[in-house]
């Protein structure tokens, strides 16, 4: 704790090593209370400043006005975890799984007839008018890896990768429409106002390091998802908990850069001179908040420096630059891929990546699956091979989790909106769709569950969007049913006010 | 509304005698040695912490729900009674709770409840196991003043200046602490502008003030700036939230949403004083008023600020329910202070409400002209600020098109139950009121008789200038929220509120006046220490401006802030590539001319990306509707005051209002006082001379550099590396901690 009688002026060495120390200080305050831990997450809203209050008694002096500990501190997990950080891959617009993951060989077989009236009772479809006809598998399949997967030729390179990888042919989702199938799979719900996945594991765990955001989202395709920064965002938790998005051009976080003509040197005097004020104002109020103040610009500070050095993709050698097919200052999956290494090797907890552009619906050769699924997987099928054996070769791979997938699936239709047969493309499907899992706890080199023979609806095993995040924060040691907020009277949690996700140990290395 | 109900009365003056009970709150109306259990304040809360979450409205385990007293009363299907009256042992309630076979102890999870606990539900048991209701929802209570009663302060007599000072007065003495001095004139004009206001004050009234800083000063302050119109600017931030206002529709296009006219109705309404249960019926049911105006149909586009999906195969009547849900949580949220969202799928986890009457209050909200989307919604063309535009609004159906309102199970729009009728919530307004039609309904919720209506305003009134709420939830007032720190103090300024036919400026005055919120913020350690959490407001808070403060704040101090009031949103600058909108061609174009400087509430909301450097302040992003923020503390807003473009702007404007001052004492000592309001502190001023002095010698050889910063200043400049120096200090003044703080 700074003390008033403090010398004002500082080297910049003893001005950092007093604001870590407040930094430490506050740090240490905070988990003295927070230590039982799991009995704090489910406390939520209320409890927060009730913790808050009490740390202010605990130490004495200080006041509390306001929260004055770290919300980001680390915390302890329910129990021991699998993996400690996850790199969530979402494919904006959802790929087709009939031509990747989830091979159907009769939708060949029954190619160009119409789709049994069984499937099409009290069917929503988004586009698709009429009764529509079966598509045949538009791209070749093969076997690969120990467990002999199908797997499409459009993804040579995941066939490599194979082993380390869960397949989920039988996730399902009630969402039809982009923006609230993606705000159900990154919030649990379907409509705006929820806390994202992100946000609610920093809530949860806080983060290893201040130098950088604990949660950090990297967006490719040039567009952000239909559902815009609410797949980030925090919701009803505090927005400390929200995703910062690195960017690939400008400032890699908003306001990170000194404004033009400000020398670093005097970056580093400006903060000497806002902390010396601070700490003759805390000399006469002892308000805990502006010490905590004071610390967070010390940390501000200090991430103008990692953020532009973790975003550095030219520090890569060429031949990892080559392996990922990253090429520093164009934005791509695969700059994205890179990055999310390179931010999980400095600590942060939970990296978002988002590329858009899979949207298949075949209106033209921008969505169809003759061009634009080839090319959106050669964008993506390198880099995430890549990504997964690098993490292996630096000892990362176990504990880091790789979720990849979209919001939901492609119909076994044709979708020919308006009538126009010059392309190919499916539409929305929610009822099955394939994501995957590596690394941190997962069961690699399986397939779990099995669709029906049109891959139309789940024949046994399916797995809802809350039991996969069930399943995620369980590998993060975390019980879905105890990180809970409470909020407008309800106890939230990301998966749902139910209480009835349930974790899906067949996903799970020794289940 | 011209007639307004009594003030209810009970008749509890008798009992102030004892000033135990005054101060420490149930206002039971009985007297006894031993006073009774009262069920509301002393069995509830156990209740609620304890066995609701299995034995509420939600789950009802073994069919007894905790929080219905039917439910307690009945025959279980085990055979047996919860309670049985005046016969803790024929009780199955308290033989569950006391037992030591573990199998059949409840709750089953954890210690179980403490000795103290079982003793308090045997001995209400015992009593005869009356029934009550939670304070918050039981009726106002008069009470006459401390001072009156004989309880007054022995030990500060002469410290109240008005009726709210002696309750806070009473609390303080049974807490045997003591109130802080008072603030001095200068940080009591700084923060009485800022709370009113949202900006510090402009120089003639802080002059005005200083130059008589009595009473009569203070109360003319005061005066002037309840009629500044940028009062309504201010409070109408509150409101905005509450709203959920924003300029564009959400979800996947999140395209853009002419609405801003209703802005300017809240801010115009705020400015007129319109008495709020006016305001509250306008906001619900303006356009069925009867010769009902232009702006009062204008006021109805509060419920049209829902979200609207336009994506393809979106059904209309999915979310078109979603919009009506939406429009009564945010209606129990913003009046009620109640959480009505849950009751939407089952019985309330913890208050006595049903699922039944969720769908029989929707009905009210489920009669308007609508589909989902919003170039469907009935628009009504208006003229605002000499620009035409047209408005969303709310229209009736007529007779012949009324909706048919059913109960969802599990608030599923494809699982209609039975139907039901309109009607308001019995535990808040007894059985069998239904009034007929919306502006019946909002008539009542907005009248003094309904428990919760002055409470809640008089609340967020309290919240707004003392940063903390007597309910700190003020989102939830029921039995899970936190409870009021004070209910006499509550009352008394609710009750102020209903006298003065709801002016909020009359409540927000009798605030302001009081010795209480005159109190220095900066005390002691030792009186720090013995209220740690200003529990009872032994001192003023010291509060991190909002998000729109902090941006007004900084524009107003260096000069730069543009007063036009209402119209359109602009677009002050933001980051290259923060919108990256899917399907639309749409683009941040940064405003010209003093669009580039207008106050905070004036700028582009769009929900999908709303503007970066609020929510760092944590602003929201305007989904649904909210209640109170939470201040965070984080490096991310420093980045912002640091580094901002806009805030860099604000400090080469800061540098420039002073460097005529050829002496760095002088040119610092006024950029402090400028932008903080006080005089300056020698140490401060010292330590930034000492930084001028340094960042000049620094830039003293690199003439680019010091062009590029000194930016605005560079034009006219005689003397480029002092005149970047003096941004260098402006910048550091603009993130102080004492002005980002209103103290």
């Amino acid at each position: 704790m700074i003390t008033p009688n403090e010398p004002i002026r500082e080297t910049n060495d003893t001005a950092a090593r007093a604001a870590a120390e407040v930094a430490q200080a506050t740090r240490r305050t905070f988990l003295g209370n927070l230590a039982g831990g799991a009995a704090a997450f489910s406390l939520g809203g209320i409890a927060l400043s009730e913790l808050l209050s009490r740390e202010a008694r605990a130490s004495g002096s200080a006041r509390s006005d306001a929260p004055t500990e770290d919300p980001l501190a680390p915390r302890a997990p329910h129990f021991a975890p699998r993996a400690k950080n996850v790199i969530y891959i979402h494919l904006a617009g959802s790929p087709s799984q009939l031509e990747l993951l989830d091979y159907k060989p009769k939708l060949a077989e029954f190619h160009g007839t119409p789709c049994p009236d069984e499937y099409l009772k009290g069917e929503k479809f988004a586009f698709i008018k009429g009764h529509p006809t079966l598509l045949a598998p538009q791209h070749t399949f093969a076997r690969a890896g120990r467990a002999g997967l199908w797997t499409s030729d459009l993804l040579p390179n995941f066939r490599t990768i194979e082993d380390e990888v869960c397949v989920i042919n039988t996730m399902t989702t009630d969402q039809f429409n982009h923006a609230p199938a993606q705000l159900l799979l990154h919030t649990g719900e379907s409509r705006f106002g929820a806390a994202s996945f992100g946000s609610w594991v920093g809530y949860g765990l806080g983060c290893e390091t201040r130098d950088l955001p604990a949660f950090v989202v990297l967006v490719s395709g040039d567009k952000t998802p239909d559902a815009g920064k609410s797949v980030w965002g925090s919701g009803f938790l505090p927005s400390v908990y929200q995703g910062v998005q690195c960017r690939a051009s400008g400032d890699p976080v908003l306001y990170v850069k000194d404004p033009e003509g400000m020398m670093r040197e005097t970056r580093r005097a400006t903060i000497d001179a806002i902390a010396a004020l601070g700490r003759l104002g805390f000399a006469r109020h002892g308000d805990g908040e502006t010490e905590a103040r004071i610390a967070q610009y010390e940390l501000a500070y200090r991430m103008q420096m990692a953020v532009p050095e973790a975003m550095d993709l030219t520090r890569e050698s060429a031949a990892t630059l080559e392996e990922y097919g990253a090429s520093p200052g164009n934005p791509s999956l695969a700059n994205s891929c890179l990055l999310a290494r390179r931010l999980v090797e400095r600590g942060v907890r939970f990296v978002q990546l988002y590329d858009w552009g899979w949207d298949g619906h075949g209106t033209s050769p921008s969505d169809d699956l003759l061009t634009q699924l080839p090319k959106k997987c050669r964008e993506m099928d390198q880099p995430v091979a890549a990504l997964i054996r690098d993490l292996r070769r630096r000892g990362l791979l176990d504990e880091t989790l790789i979720v990849w997938g979209g919001e939901f699936g492609r119909t076994p239709v044709a979708e020919f909106r308006d009538g126009n047969k010059n392309f190919l493309g499916r539409d929305h499907h929610p009822h099955a769709f394939t994501m995957w899992m590596a690394g941190g706890g997962v069961k690699g080199g399986t397939v779990y569950g099995e669709t029906d023979e049109l891959g139309y609806r789940i024949a046994r095993d399916p797995v809802r969007v809350k039991d996969l995040q069930a399943t995620i924060l369980h590998l993060l040691g975390l019980d879905h049913m105890r990180l809970g907020y409470m909020h407008a009277g309800l106890n939230h949690r990301l998966t749902g006010v139910q209480g009835d996700a349930k974790v899906v140990r067949g996903l799970i290395s020794g289940g | 509304m011209a007639a307004r109900a009594p003030f209810i009365l009970a008749s509890v003056v008798a009992l102030l005698a004892s000033s135990a009970v005054l101060q420490f709150g149930p206002l039971s109306p009985m007297v006894h040695s031993e006073p009774r259990v009262d069920f509301a304040d002393e069995v509830l809360p156990i209740l609620a912490t304890n066995c609701l979450r299995c034995h509420g409205g939600v789950r009802e385990m073994a069919g007894l729900n905790l929080s219905d007293e039917a439910s307690v009363r009945s025959v279980l299907r085990s055979g047996h009674r919860a309670v049985v009256e005046g016969k803790p042992s024929q009780s199955e309630l308290l033989t569950r709770i006391s037992t030591s076979d573990l199998d059949e102890r409840m709750p089953p999870d954890g210690a179980g409840l403490s000795q103290s606990e079982v003793a308090t539900i045997r001995r209400w048991i015992a009593e005869g196991a009356a029934w009550g209701t939670h304070w918050a929802f039981a009726p106002r209570v008069s009470l006459e003043q401390p001072a009156k009663t004989g309880a007054a302060s022995p030990l500060h007599p002469r410290w109240p200046r008005n009726d709210l000072d002696r309750f806070v007065l009473a609390g303080l003495d049974a807490a045997n602490l003591k109130p802080a001095p008072e603030a001095s004139a200068e940080t009591l004009v700084r923060r009485v502008a800022l709370d009113l206001t949202g900006l510090p004050p402009d120089d003639a009234l802080r002059a005005a003030y200083l130059a008589d800083p009595s009473d009569a000063g203070y109360a003319r302050l005061v005066e002037s700036l309840l009629a500044s119109p940028a009062y309504g600017e201010r409070f109408a931030r509150i409101w905005l939230d509450l709203a959920r206002y924003a300029d564009t529709q959400g979800y996947e296009k999140d395209g853009r949403r002419e609405i801003w006219p209703w802005r300017d109705w809240v801010v115009n309404a705020l400015n007129s004083d319109m008495p709020y249960d006016d305001f509250a019926v306008r906001l619900l049911a303006g356009d069925l008023l009867p010769n009902a105006t232009d702006d009062d149909r204008v006021a109805t586009a509060f419920h049209r600020n829902t979200l609207t999906n336009t994506e393809g195969g979106t059904d209309n009547e999915e979310f078109r329910m979603a919009a009506v849900f939406d429009r009564v949580s945010t209606t129990w949220q913003s009046f009620m202070g109640v959480t009505f969202q849950c009751v939407q799928c089952h019985g309330h986890p913890y208050e006595p409400i049903a699922q039944r009457e969720y769908y029989e209050f929707l009905s009210y909200l489920n009669q308007t002209a609508d589909t989902d989307r919003d170039d469907d919604a009935p628009r009504l063309a208006v003229e605002r600020s000499g620009v035409k535009t047209s408005v969303p609004v709310m229209v009736e159906l007529s007779e012949a098109e009324r909706r048919r309102t059913h109960r969802l199970e599990r608030g599923a729009w494809t699982a209609p139950a039975e139907e039901v009728l309109p009607a308001l919530p019995r535990f808040l307004f007894g059985a069998g009121v239904a009034p007929i039609g919306r502006l019946a309904m909002a008539e009542r919720l907005a009248s003094a008789d309904n428990p919760l209506f002055a409470r809640v305003a008089a609340n967020r009134a309290w919240e707004t200038l003392f940063g903390r709420g007597i309910v700190e939830t003020s989102e939830d007032f029921g039995a899970m929220g936190s409870g009021a720190s004070d209910r006499a103090l509550l009352d008394h300024l609710a009750g102020v509120l209903v006298a003065r036919e709801f002016s909020m400026k009359a409540l927000l005055r009798e605030i302001v006046l009081s010795a209480t919120y005159r109190q220095a913020s900066e005390v002691s350690p030792a009186a720090i220490a013995r209220d740690p959490d200003n529990r009872r407001w032994s001192r003023a808070p010291r509060l991190r401006l909002e998000a729109e403060q902090v941006r007004d704040t900084a524009l107003a101090v260096s000069g730069l802030l543009s007063r036009k009031m209402g119209g359109p949103p602009v677009m002050p600058p933001q980051p290259e590539g923060v919108w990256q909108v899917v399907y639309s061609g749409d683009a941040w174009n940064t405003s010209p001319g003093e669009d580039r400087y207008r106050r905070a509430i004036y700028t582009f909301l769009r929900r999908s990306s709303p503007y970066p450097s609020f929510i760092a302040f944590d602003a929201t992003s305007r989904e649904t509707c909210t209640v109170r923020r939470i201040r965070t503390n984080t490096p991310l807003a420093a980045l912002v005051t640091l580094n901002d473009p806009v805030y860099l702007e604000a400090a080469q404007a800061l540098a420039i209002s002073v460097r005529q001052h050829h002496d760095d004492t002088i040119a610092v000592r006024a950029m402090l006082e400028r932008a903080l309001g006080r005089t300056a502190r020698a140490e401060e001023v010292d330590r930034l001379v000492e930084l001028v002095t340094s960042e000049r010698a620094r830039y003293a050889e690199r003439t680019e550099l010091a062009r590029t910063l000194a930016g605005l200043a560079a034009h006219d400049s005689t003397d480029l590396a002092r005149d970047a120096a003096l941004v260098a200090a402006a910048n550091a003044i603009l993130n102080a901690d004492d002005f980002l703080t209103r103290s």
